[in-house]
């Protein structure tokens, strides 16, 4: 190898090593840009365009059937304001049933479909209630999904919220 | 507890408009079929203040609309019921103005030889004054133990009361109005309002054989615990007969009718308040003409320390104690078990304080050695009858369930 070809060999490492400089802070750059943007402006990224994704028809939102509850009221599955299990309905049982009644007489209650029907009879012929139409057929499907007997037996076992020393 | 109770008001009071929202636009709710004499009753709820007015925050609430609340076991310890921990059974809205110039009480009816009104002062001042510490027992109290479940308020142990009440001997005024002799039941009436809103409505009128109305203890109480009645126990006057489901003892009181034959007023009939003729297996659909009203309630005790949950230092021995009743009877013995029921340990009872009152019994327990355990009381009544182990009969509506109490400790 002559002393020209070094020369050139030495001035295209220097060439690449500048490139590769100027890649990497361009990249860091980028980076830190990403990341200023990400903190400090998250909406930036996030997909959070209802008004496009309200078109979305291939995925049910749960919500759909539930407009009016919020949310962030939800916890595990519970409509924790009024204590009821979020299912397609709970909002009928809540505009129809909380109208007169505690839901929690609503939770606190199980029978399958026959039996919730039966209650409701029961308050039509009664208490007054009035003639629900077609949204029983939704409630009760609610109820008997949701508030279906479970078999205890002719006595449970105990339970204690807090042992301590007497 | 509190905030989440008060959520729920809150969350009630704004689905009680969004309901009455709809129904002037989307009739989600089928606006067209609802009443148009019914209030909405849910918009009251913006003006209920915190919690049961009167009440302790440690009840445990089953129902706020109407309100429905129990005792835990353990704060039923006192001799008698402090009056802000007694038990809340309501079938309707209790009245929220009170004249007590005009408040009346009526007795009439086809047995009565008279109508006649009585102020709350010509009561007072013309008739004897009686105090007795009388128990009231919610019919359904234990409900939530049936299986299959029966519907209604799933009461645990705690709708159950002993206070001591004042005023005069409904027989006394019975007798002032004067008994035709085809007198056979008596029923009352109410200023508590239905839940629909409905002022026509009636909310519950029940009552008793005449018999039973005409027994010393039978009372028109005014007082109880030597102060007005809660008011959500029936201020300023109510029916008291203890023994019986604590339903015959009508609240917020203005009339008695005397009748001729059993009382029809709302809950006598069809299933409420009573139970099969016969006994029937567990989920069983009973003709209403196959059921018979309670009367008397059957033999029960609790412990009321300690509380559940404790747990005993290894050779030390604690007191276990409570309360035993037996609707019109007397206890006669009260038991309690550490082995599930194998052998059992009998207690020190008092009588009590006077018929119809509950008695305290109590006893010392050592548990053997290290494990779990469970405290199970059992009383036997005068004729012999005793508290189950496991469930008594299933009756449809899930009354009368006397099973044994049971709590658990442990040994360290």
């Amino acid at each position: 190898m002559t002393d020209q070809d070094k020369e050139k060999v030495y001035e295209q490492a220097i060439k690449q090593a500048k490139n590769t400089i100027n890649v990497a802070s361009v990249l860091v750059l980028a980076g830190v840009v990403f990341m200023i943007q990400l903190t400090y402006f998250p909406q930036f990224f996030s997909s959070t365009d209802q008004n496009i994704s309200a078109f979305d028809t291939t995925a049910v939102d749960p919500m759909v059937m539930t407009m009016d509850l919020d949310p962030t009221e939800i916890e595990n599955g519970i409509h924790v304001p009024s204590g009821l299990i979020v299912d397609d309905g709970v909002d009928l049982v809540i505009r129809t049933c909380g109208v007169c009644h505690s839901l929690g007489l609503v939770t606190q209650n199980k029978a399958d479909r026959e039996g919730w029907k039966d209650i409701i009879v029961w308050m039509q012929e009664t208490q007054g209630l009035w003639d629900l139409g077609a949204t029983e057929d939704a409630i009760l499907t609610y109820l008997a999904n949701n508030y279906a007997p479970v078999d205890e037996g002719r006595r449970r076992n105990l339970e204690v919220l807090e042992w301590y020393d007497l | 507890m509190d905030k989440k109770n008060n959520s729920r008001r809150n969350f009630i009071s704004k689905s009680a408009l969004a309901a009455f929202a709809a129904l002037a636009g989307t009739k989600i709710v089928f606006g067209e079929n609802f009443p148009s004499e019914l209030e909405p009753i849910g918009l009251d709820e913006l003006e209920t203040p915190e919690g049961i007015p009167g009440k302790s925050d440690a009840l445990t609430i089953l129902n706020n609309k109407p309100w429905n609340a129990e005792t835990p076991p353990h704060l039923l310890d006192p001799e008698i019921t402090p009056a802000n921990l007694m038990f809340v059974r309501n079938n309707g809205i209790p009245p929220t103005e009170y004249d007590l110039e005009k408040w009346t009480l009526t007795i009439e009816g086809e047995a009565a030889q008279q109508k006649k009104t009585y102020t709350l002062k010509k009561l007072y001042d013309n008739f004897a004054h009686y105090t007795y510490d009388l128990t009231l027992e919610c019919g359904g109290n234990g409900r939530g133990e049936f299986n299959p479940p029966a519907k209604g308020n799933q009461w645990g142990l705690g709708g159950v009361a002993c206070t001591r009440w004042t005023g005069v001997r409904l027989k006394d005024v019975l007798n002032d109005v004067g008994l035709k002799s085809s007198a056979a039941y008596i029923g009352y009436y109410g200023a508590d309002t239905h839940l629909s809103g409905d002022s026509s409505k009636v909310v519950i009128s029940r009552g008793v054989p005449i018999q039973k109305a005409m027994e010393d203890e039978s009372l028109i109480a005014w007082a109880m615990n030597g102060e007005a009645i809660p008011k959500m126990n029936g201020y300023p006057l109510r029916l008291v007969m203890g023994g019986w489901p604590a339903s015959v003892s009508g609240k917020w009181l203005t009339k008695i009718v005397i009748r001729d034959k059993e009382h029809d007023g709302p809950k006598m009939g069809g299933q409420s308040y009573r139970i099969p003729k016969y006994p029937v297996p567990p989920g069983t659909k009973v003709p209403d003409e196959d059921m018979k009203i309670i009367e008397s309630m059957p033999v029960k005790s609790i412990i009321t320390y300690p509380k559940t949950g404790a747990i005993i230092g290894k050779g030390q021995s604690f007191e276990v104690r409570g309360h035993a009743w037996a609707g019109d009877l007397k206890v006669k013995a009260v038991m309690v078990s550490i082995d599930f029921g194998v052998t059992w340990q009998k207690c020190e009872l008092n009588p009590p304080k006077n018929r119809l009152a509950w008695q305290r019994w109590k006893t010392r327990i050592t548990l053997p050695e290290f494990g779990y355990y469970e405290l199970w009381a059992r009383a036997i009544d005068e004729n012999g009858k005793g508290q189950p182990m496991v469930l008594p009969g299933w009756n449809p509506k899930g009354y009368l369930n006397n099973a044994c109490h049971r709590l658990a400790v442990k040994q360290a």
